[in-house]
């Protein structure tokens, strides 16, 4: 299939007949995005609190009553308008239908009211475990609503080349292939030199190439398939074969 | 065909396609909007095929997302749904999980009455079920000359119980469903439990001669009460099921069904628990006549019994 194991994604068949590719959300953003929350939740109703506490006992009880529709209404209530609350859309993070599509009022409710089984034994422990299980990453209340959580916009993650030589490969590469020398250009910066040669040679093997000069020239390649042109005018006439 | 053609060729109908997506969704589609979602469909799977750079697969993948939820667009989620789920879904749901109910009917009545047989024959074990503490609060909470009905508790103190029973009863309901989905044991233990402590609670109750305010203070509130917990439970246990006895589906899908099966189970226990709260906070406390309790704790029993026969029966 598609290049399921450099980048951390899922297809979705599609009834038009092809397969789209989303990035399900682990567990470390969704964390984050649950802290966040939860302070939004615990500022709300310490505000709350404050103000009713003046109340006697009518406060008291209504303090209960906002605990309690705070504590189970607020993911229901920010993800049914667009399966994002604030702290998913701090991390840019969305719940979606297994189809890929935004998900129903019955679904959300479902993954939220699930959310205690999820809590067991304590602090979400055997959702977690649950969740990493999965390639998508869902917990329970989400395999029982049938919803997952996906990063929000993938066209922003791919970082810009650095401009320069553009060449183009004398053989033709899969999809996965060029991405493996895309995610090489992209990170080369970051790592050591003995750690960079030796996964330039695992990468330049194909292509005969000079090992000193074979890690520009992955880069040029590089250039090439992120969709930089080697000369506007007559770039149609010499690409390669793909 | 090279792919830098490719992009040429289509790079225009491309901007288009994505310049519709992108319009407000009140705005009405072109009538050929399907089709071009269709081309661009073809397109990802062309440059798939063709093994195209991953940067131009990404770019026609995220058209094709947004196209699929511009045409696809789903009903836009309201809270008003609750009451079409109240009026129509949920005598529906009690016809189509009416097995589920009719096995956790069953248990927590059979067991509470085990309960308080056990208890009326041999009034000592209340102490070992309840515990020593139990049983003094709720002696003190039902003796003829307490507290639990008079005319002195105010509006506040109302107000603060309604509080308690709100937070406390529908979080114990919205538990359960959750529980159950641990094949039906978090549902089934709650449920089970609490059948054995009313069971005994009643029994001793009668046994040291307080029945008169215990039973015309439960008797209103406790129809709805207790026989939403017993919903939530079929609720949960329904999704438990599920994933026990999928039948020839899978356990993910028959989770999902049985879970969107039993969402209209909870919605409407929630529904009855907020009844109850209400009378139990206002109604049940109130300084009146045992006669008139009886009488209308009565009503609300055959009203919450003849709905319940209506739905689990007719569905309606």
């Amino acid at each position: 299939m598609l290049n399921h194991g450099l980048e951390n994604r899922e297809y979705i068949k599609l009834p038009e007949g092809v397969d789209i590719a989303i990035t399900p959300a682990g567990v470390v953003a969704r964390s984050y995005a649950y802290i966040i929350d939860f302070l939004i939740r615990s500022l709300v109703l310490l505000a709350v609190g404050t103000v009713l506490a003046f109340f006697g006992d009518a406060g008291q009880g209504l303090i209960l009553i906002a605990y309690f529709l705070i504590s189970w209404g607020y993911n229901i209530l920010f993800e049914m308008e667009s399966g994002q609350t604030p702290g998913k859309k701090r991390l840019k993070i969305r719940v979606v239908q297994d189809n890929g599509l935004p998900a129903s009022f019955s679904q959300i409710v479902v993954r939220n009211l699930l959310r205690p089984a999820d809590m067991l034994p304590i602090g979400y422990f055997l959702g977690l475990v649950v969740m990493l299980f999965n390639n998508r990453f869902k917990r329970i209340g989400d395999w029982a609503a049938g919803t997952m959580v996906i990063y929000d916009d993938e066209l922003a993650t791919r970082p810009e080349l650095s401009q320069g030589e553009v060449h183009i490969p004398t053989i033709s590469l899969t999809t996965e292939e060029q991405l493996a020398v895309l995610a090489f250009a992209e990170r080369h910066d970051e790592l050591s030199d003995a750690r960079r040669r030796e996964l330039a040679a695992i990468l330049a093997a194909p292509f005969s190439a000079e090992e000193h000069e074979i890690e520009a020239q992955l880069v040029s390649y590089a250039r090439h398939f992120a969709g930089q042109s080697q000369h506007d005018s007559d770039y149609p006439q010499q690409e390669g074969k793909q | 065909m090279k792919q830098t053609q490719f992009v040429k060729s289509n790079s225009v109908s491309w901007d288009e396609f994505e310049a519709l997506c992108e319009q407000n969704n009140a705005e009405s589609l072109p009538v050929n909007f399907p089709n071009l979602y269709r081309k661009v469909c073809n397109d990802l799977a062309i440059a798939q095929s063709r093994q195209y750079s991953p940067v131009l697969i990404e770019q026609i993948n995220r058209l094709v997302q947004l196209g699929q939820k511009r045409l696809y667009l789903s009903r836009s989620n309201q809270f008003s749904e609750i009451w079409h789920v109240a009026r129509t879904a949920f005598p529906r749901a009690l016809y189509e999980n009416r097995f589920m109910l009719g096995i956790n009917l069953l248990a927590f009545w059979g067991l509470a009455l085990i309960a308080f047989i056990w208890v009326t024959i041999d009034p000592d074990a209340a102490y070992t079920f309840l515990g020593q503490s139990t049983v003094l609060n709720i002696e003190q909470m039902y003796n003829p000359s307490g507290s639990v009905q008079s005319a002195e508790r105010g509006a506040s103190q109302d107000l603060m119980m309604f509080g308690v029973y709100i937070y406390n009863n529908i979080g114990i309901a919205f538990q359960m469903f959750a529980g159950g989905v641990l094949f039906c044991v978090g549902a089934a233990f709650f449920l089970l439990f609490n059948s054995f402590y009313f069971g005994a609670v009643a029994a001793h109750i009668v046994n040291v001669g307080f029945e008169g305010p215990f039973f015309s203070f439960v008797i209103t509130h406790g129809s709805f009460e207790l026989t939403a917990i017993i919903i939530a439970s079929a609720a949960g246990c329904q999704i438990g099921y599920g994933l026990l006895n999928p039948g020839q589906y899978t356990r993910a899908y028959a989770m999902k069904q049985a879970a969107q099966k039993a969402l209209p189970l909870i919605v409407g226990a929630f529904l009855m628990l907020v009844i109850a709260a209400f009378i139990e906070a206002f109604w049940s406390p109130r300084d009146i006549a045992n006669e008139i309790k009886y009488l209308v704790g009565s009503g609300c029993w055959a009203y919450v019994i003849f709905r319940l026969y209506r739905g689990m029966r007719y569905g309606a």
